[in-house]
C-alpha cells in the first residue's frame, strides 16, 4: 500500500472514513476543511493511497498555541525573556479502522513530527502538546510523550513532548 | 490561441459531465505551449492540460507539505524553485492559533517539562523518526 500525506483538500471523500469515535469521524467530516480554510484554526493533513487518492484512511490536525508567561510559576520562568512559550499543538489523530493495524498512525505522528521541526526552524517553537484519550497514553508515551498533571480525571490527558528530545532521536539517525 | 480542455468518459452508459477549460494565450505563451506540445509528443490540448496539472497538483502538494521543490545538475548545483503562488500554501504561514484552557497545576506541570532538560528519545520515537 502506497501512501501518500498531504493537506486536506476540499473534494476528499471523508463520509466514509469511520475510526470507530465518532467525534473524531465527525471533526473530518463536517469540521476540518472548514477550520482549515475558513476559520484557519487548525489545518489537517491527510493519509491517502496513490491508488484511490482521494479517499481519506487518516489524518491529524495541528494548531499553534502557547503558554501564557504570566500563567507559569515564578520559579520556572526567571531569567526567560518575557515572551509566552510557542508550542504546537497535536489537535486530532486518527486512522480508518479498517486500515488498522499497519502503521498509519505512526507515519501520520512521524509526519506531524516533521512538519514540527520545521516549524520550529521557521518560527521558533518549544514543544508539541496534545490531548490524548485516556487508552491512547500509553501509546503516545511509547514516542515519548510525557503526561502534563493536573487534567481532569474524566477528560483527556494533556501530553507534552519536547521538539529538541525529537531533534535528538534525528540526529541519532 | 485559445486552449480548451474536454473531460470524457469512454464508457457512454456512465455519462459523465463534460468540463471545459478555457484560456486566451498571448502570443509568446501561445508559441510555449505549441514548442512543449512537439517536445512533449502531446497530440492534444487535453494532454497538454492534463500533464500539465499533474505536474502542478504535484507541486503543490509538496509544498504544502513544506518540501522544497530543487533541481539538481549533474555536478550538483542545486537551484530551488521559488514561486510566489506556491509560497503561499508552504506550511510555515499556514498554521493557525489556538487558545489553551489548562488548569493552575497543569500550567506548573507543563513549565517543569519544557523550562528543564529535554528527556532523551525513546527508541520508538528513534525508529519513528528513522522511517
Amino acid at each position: 500500500m502506497a501512501v501518500t500525506i498531504r493537506h486536506l483538500e476540499e473534494f476528499d471523500a471523508t463520509e466514509s472514513f469511520d475510526c470507530g469515535d465518532e467525534p473524531l469521524n465527525n471533526y473530518l467530516r463536517r469540521h476540518a476543511w472548514n477550520n482549515q480554510q475558513k476559520s484557519l484554526i487548525g489545518v489537517t493533513y491527510v493519509a491517502v493511497e496513490e491508488a484511490a487518492p482521494g479517499t481519506v484512511l487518516g489524518y491529524f490536525t495541528l494548531a499553534a498555541s502557547s503558554t501564557p508567561r504570566d500563567r507559569l510559576p515564578k520559579k520556572f520562568v526567571r531569567g526567560l525573556p518575557s515572551y509566552d512559550l510557542p508550542m504546537i499543538l497535536l489537535a486530532r489523530l486518527a486512522v480508518d479502522q479498517r486500515f488498522a493495524g499497519r502503521g498509519l498512525g505512526r507515519a501520520l505522528l512521524a509526519e506531524a513530527f516533521r512538519i514540527a521541526l520545521q516549524v520550529a526552524d521557521e518560527i521558533g517553537c518549544r514543544c508539541i502538546v496534545t490531548d490524548a484519550y485516556r487508552d491512547k497514553v500509553g501509546w503516545y508515551a511509547k514516542y515519548g510523550f510525557v503526561p502534563i498533571e493536573g487534567a481532569i480525571e474524566d477528560g483527556p490527558q494533556e501530553m507534552f513532548l519536547d521538539l529538541r528530545t525529537i531533534r535528538k532521536a534525528v540526529q541519532n539517525l | 490561441m485559445t486552449l480548451a480542455a474536454v473531460s470524457k468518459t469512454n464508457d457512454a452508459s456512465l455519462r459523465v459531465r463534460k468540463s471545459k477549460f478555457q484560456a486566451d494565450l498571448a502570443p509568446s505563451e501561445d508559441q510555449m505551449v505549441r514548442a512543449l506540445k512537439v517536445e512533449l509528443q502531446l497530440s492534444s490540448n487535453s494532454e497538454f492540460l492534463s500533464d500539465a496539472l499533474t505536474l502542478f497538483r504535484w507541486a503543490v502538494s509538496e509544498r504544502k507539505r513544506g518540501h522544497r521543490i530543487v533541481s539538481e545538475s549533474a555536478s550538483g548545483e542545486r537551484r530551488i524553485l521559488i514561486f510566489p503562488r506556491l509560497e503561499r500554501v508552504a506550511p510555515e504561514i499556514n498554521l493557525p492559533r489556538v487558545e489553551l484552557d489548562w488548569t493552575e497545576r497543569e500550567y506548573e506541570s507543563f513549565a517543569e517539562l519544557a523550562l528543564g532538560e529535554p528527556a532523551e528519545p525513546t527508541e520508538a520515537l528513534i525508529q519513528l523518526m528513522r522511517g
